[in-house]
């Protein structure tokens, strides 16, 4: 990135200006804030209206008439329909041709999206629950790269050690020869009893993970519990409503996880305007040019003063109301 | 005393919210200025999405679908980077597509910085790896551009994509010009789908749609919000990994080996976290208090 | 006849919508995808509509002075700015003028190499030769430090006999961009005078956007370009309606999201109360997640990052998996009944 031109340094001043702006909305709604909002709202519909004309409208549209392709003059005697409607009240109706035409058409893609939904989804729930440790000395690369602390450029390695001299006990997994420190440092941390390397790998066959069949065993009865709970034609009392509780009580832990997820979320938002604001993620020599932080601190109090000026007014207003 | 105790609790329960305002702005901003870095450690599903682009060869072909908006590039723009590092330093053929309206000019100026550029700059001394090359558009990379449609996009795409983007790519070259585009009619033809989805449409109309079409190998990110909603996903194959949040997308700039604004924005995270959960346990303790005051004023009365 | 021939019409799109997975048949593919063509177009159509009736809306309320009619100008008058912005101005009248990119030459004195002077009209345009770093085509002393304002020095380099490939550009987009492949040719110079050559190099098709042009060494070749600044939406976009998009769109959209980081702090202060078990459940592993999530938790202690994964890989992972299947049962309830023509709440009252 080089020098910058006037036109663009006012163009990121404008950018934190309008961040505050908005941000302003956290004391009150006022002014300032209602300013930004409209100006927002106004450019989106500006850009979404040109860019849905340039980039569908008019290669499916207008080339393919301008082409000769008769049969898309459907389309534009639809999208003439939709537009009455908009325009004209005693016409309206002629839009429910066009909007059935794509309820009609998305119902029937959605119909077909959903069963992925459905039968791929039963498929692991409805696999074997006893869940078998991978065992070392037999089973291949792809399912020993997805223990804890194992990575494909290990897995490998171990296939390659195993041909010469299988393995006598997990302990000598942490010391293979021909790996760097930090991948032998990363298995041995791996290592535990419960939920570890330990736990879901063996030198043998027919061991069993047993944490990992609890949980298996626990997500299979969640599911029918939570099922059984969404099955509302039945009274959910008795065993019923035991059952219907569990399936409750996992659906809330779900809930819980998403809520922290959500906690997360939109936290990154903020702190994405934050880091923009002071130039983080820019180029170092770009984000001297615009000085971020000196830029906020004036907007905010530009804003800050703006929203005191307002308040005096109204509070000045009010009191001649009262006068009168 | 009994009376000094009623306003202490009377002036929490009315607590001005704005305070609590005041106390996320100060944990997002506090940390830019002294940040903790505590190392990160990548986690399954990261891994999984690491190594699934990692076993892709030279001269394969990706599909990359950057399904988002401005508001979402905190999160998302972290992954896209790591993984566009990885593809070119792979020396893969990418070919880029959207399905939201909010997205093409964000896309097009990365295209310009990113995927025509150099994403390592020359002298960057903090990464360790193979640098990556600019590409040449219409020869190493295709940008077709945005379609509307949402799920008869993402449908269009997995039966006929040249008649979805009106075989033309964004810039009016004819797809059958372009030499990357060569065989491919659908998904299906494609080595690999990445996604970079900030919501709907994105990761779960591309599986419903797409993925049951001949067993289509995916990855994606996606927003922290809708990452419950993938997991599972994930869990039955549908989807071989899945980075969601900026935390993840940090587990996973760390395994590409070049640190950017997911680490920096990571460390954030911890005190906006801290700052949250003390929301929490202070408006459960305010209202536990509220209900031992009235429990003992009603037997008190009794 | 003003709801059942939209019916009908929804019922056979939505069939052959729902048999498209089923038939491979060539001719019923051709059908299907002519309709989602049109499908397509009338989401964009949708979209345009949306505007035209915001407009519609608040232009009377401006007329008629109602309340907070001032803020409605200023929405209005965005959107008119972006729209103008939007519009391919050149366009309109046929296709837009690139600006010119001429490379002319005169025989000069010299072995080895040709000498490529820049005359450019665009004083802050910067050249690439050979997908190099790029540099000013006017500096003043050193071309390779962008950083610093265009100076009063013409660009000069010199090219060894071969081919090398010259961009011309501004540092911002929504400009045209010009390219030129010049052959350096290994020979003698001629005493031949060179043609002035000029070139309109347009940047659509990019077939035709690298023109060779022979250049003998020892001759000095000069290139003029002109850059003209493109207006529009769609690709490639204009200068303006990408700086409206970068300073004001980008930026607002952003931040109005970014807010809701502060209002989930205060919702969770306010209403998340363990009232009984199911929402201590909640709250308890809501706590356990957002800590396990952050590196701080990881500092803690290791055991936090696995409590997280392992509440997402299995509980999570059970109870979405109900969710969904009782959501897909009920899309394929309702999807069956539009495409059975029984669903008739999506086409109003007659």
């Amino acid at each position: 990135m080089g020098h910058l031109s006037a036109i663009d340094l006012f163009g990121y001043w404008l950018g934190i200006f309008l961040t505050f702006a908005i941000l302003s909305f956290l004391y009150k709604d006022n002014p300032v804030y209602k300013i930004a909002e409209h100006l927002f709202i106004g450019v989106s519909i500006g850009y979404v209206v040109t860019l849905q004309y340039f980039d569908v409208i008019k290669p499916k549209l207008v080339e393919n008439l301008a082409e000769g392709n008769l049969r898309y003059l459907i389309g534009l005697a639809l999208a003439l329909m939709l537009f009455v409607k908009a325009v004209s009240k005693r016409w309206s109706w002629l839009g429910r041709y066009p909007i059935g035409f794509v309820v009609g058409f998305y119902a029937g893609l959605q119909i077909n999206g959903v069963q992925a939904d459905l039968t791929k989804q039963m498929e692991p729930a409805m696999s074997s629950v006893v869940v078998d440790k991978v065992n070392v000395n037999a089973d291949p690369a792809e399912a020993l790269q997805l223990l804890p602390g194992m990575n494909p450029s290990i897995a490998k390695r171990i296939v390659e050690v195993r041909a010469e001299k299988p393995f006598a006990s997990i302990d000598e997994i942490d010391e293979i020869p021909g790996l760097p420190q930090w991948q032998l440092d990363d298995l041995e941390e791996a290592r535990g009893a419960f939920n570890g390397l330990d736990a879901q790998a063996s030198v043998s066959s027919g061991d069993t993970f047993w944490f990992g069949t609890f949980a298996k065993l626990l997500m299979l009865m969640g599911l029918i519990a939570s099922l059984v709970y969404f099955y509302f034609s039945v009274e959910h009392k008795g065993a019923i409503g035991k059952v219907s509780r569990f399936g409750v009580w996992v659906l809330m832990i779900g809930f819980g996880a998403a809520f922290g997820y959500t906690v997360q979320g939109r936290l990154a938002l903020a702190i994405g305007r934050a880091l923009d604001v002071l130039g983080r993620d820019k180029d170092p020599a770009l984000a001297a040019q615009i000085d971020g932080g000196v830029v906020a601190v004036i907007s905010i109090v530009v804003i800050v003063g703006g929203i005191v000026a307002w308040e005096l007014l109204l509070r000045r207003r009010r009191e001649s109301d009262t006068n009168k | 005393m009994a009376a000094e105790q009623k306003d202490w609790l009377q002036k929490l329960q009315t607590f001005d919210r704005r305070w609590i305002f005041l106390a996320m702005g100060v944990a997002i901003i506090a940390p830019l200025f002294a940040p903790l870095n505590l190392p990160v450690a990548p986690s399954a599903m990261v891994k999984s999405a690491y190594y699934t682009v990692e076993d892709l060869k030279e001269g394969d072909r990706v599909l990359l679908s950057l399904d988002m908006d401005p508001a979402s590039t905190p999160e998302l723009e972290p992954y896209y980077r790591a993984v566009l590092l990885q593809l070119k330093r792979k020396k893969v053929k990418i070919v880029i597509a959207t399905t939201w309206y909010a997205a093409p000019p964000l896309v097009e100026r990365w295209l310009s910085s990113t995927v025509e550029g150099r994403i390592i700059k020359q002298g960057d001394s903090s990464y360790h790896g193979i640098p990556d090359d600019p590409y040449v558009k219409n020869e190493d990379y295709v940008w077709l551009g945005f379609r509307e449609g949402r799920e008869a996009t993402i449908n269009g795409m997995a039966t006929d994509i040249r008649g979805t983007f009106d075989n033309q790519a964004a810039d009016g070259t004819p797809l059958d010009d372009i030499e990357i585009m060569n065989g491919i009619e659908s998904l299906a033809d494609f080595d690999l789908i990445v996604m970079v989805s900030a919501g709907y449409p994105g990761i779960k109309e591309y599986i419903q749609q797409a993925q049951g079409r001949g067993n289509l190998r995916m990855v994606g990110a996606c927003t922290a919000v809708s990452v419950p909603e993938y997991t599972p996903y994930y869990n039955s194959g549908q989807l071989l990994g899945l980075v969601g949040g900026m935390s993840k997308a940090a587990e996973y700039e760390k395994l590409v080996g070049k640190i950017g604004t997911a680490t920096q924005g990571t460390d954030v995270l911890n005190l906006g976290h801290v700052v949250v959960i003390s929301a929490i346990l202070f408006g459960n303790f305010i209202f536990f208090a509220g209900q031992r005051r009235r429990r003992t004023l009603r037997s008190g009365k009794v | 006849m003003k709801s059942t021939i939209p019916l009908v019409i929804g019922c056979f799109v939505g069939w052959f919508a729902f048999g498209e997975l089923y038939v491979p048949h060539e001719d019923y593919r051709w059908v299907f995808e002519f309709l989602r063509d049109q499908a397509q177009i009338l989401a964009a159509m949708a979209f345009i509509l949306g505007g035209i009736n915001v407009i519609q809306v608040n232009y009377p309320k401006i007329r008629r002075r109602e309340a907070d009619w001032q803020y409605k100008v200023v929405l209005l008058v965005g959107a008119v700015a972006m729209g103008t912005a939007g519009l391919r101005w050149h366009a309109l009248g046929g296709e837009a003028d690139s600006g010119s990119m001429a490379v002319s030459g005169t025989a000069a004195v010299g072995t080895g190499y040709a000498t490529l002077a820049f005359d450019s009209a665009d004083r802050d345009a910067l050249v690439i030769i050979d997908g190099a770093p790029p540099v000013r085509a006017w500096h003043s002393g050193n071309p390779s430090d962008i950083t610093k304002p265009p100076g009063d020095q013409a660009l000069s380099v010199q090219l060894r006999p071969g081919e090398h490939v010259i961009t011309v550009r501004k540092p911002v987009e929504g400009y045209a961009k010009h390219e030129v492949s010049i052959l350096v040719a290994d020979n003698e110079p001629t005493s031949a005078k060179y043609e002035i050559l000029k070139r309109w190099v347009e940047l659509l098709p990019a077939a035709a956007a690298v023109l060779p042009i022979n250049v003998a060494p020892g001759q000095v070749v000069t290139v003029s370009t002109d850059l003209v600044m493109y207006w529009g939406a769609g690709s490639p976009h204009g200068r303006v309606f990408t700086w409206m998009y970068d300073h004001i769109f980008f930026p607002c959209n952003a931040t109005m999201f970014a807010l809701l980081a502060f209002f989930i702090a205060s919702a969770a202060f306010r209403a998340f109360r363990a009232r009984n078990t199911e929402s201590a459940l909640l709250l308890g592993a809501a706590i356990l997640v957002m800590i396990g999530l952050v590196p701080i938790g990881r500092a803690m202690s290791p055991i936090f990052p696995e409590i997280e994964e392992w509440i997402m890989d299995t509980l999570n992972t059970t109870g979405r998996r109900a969710i969904m299947m009782g959501a897909a049962l009920g899309a394929i309830a309702t999807g069956l009944r539009v495409i059975l023509g029984i669903e008739r709440s999506h086409l109003g009252s007659d």
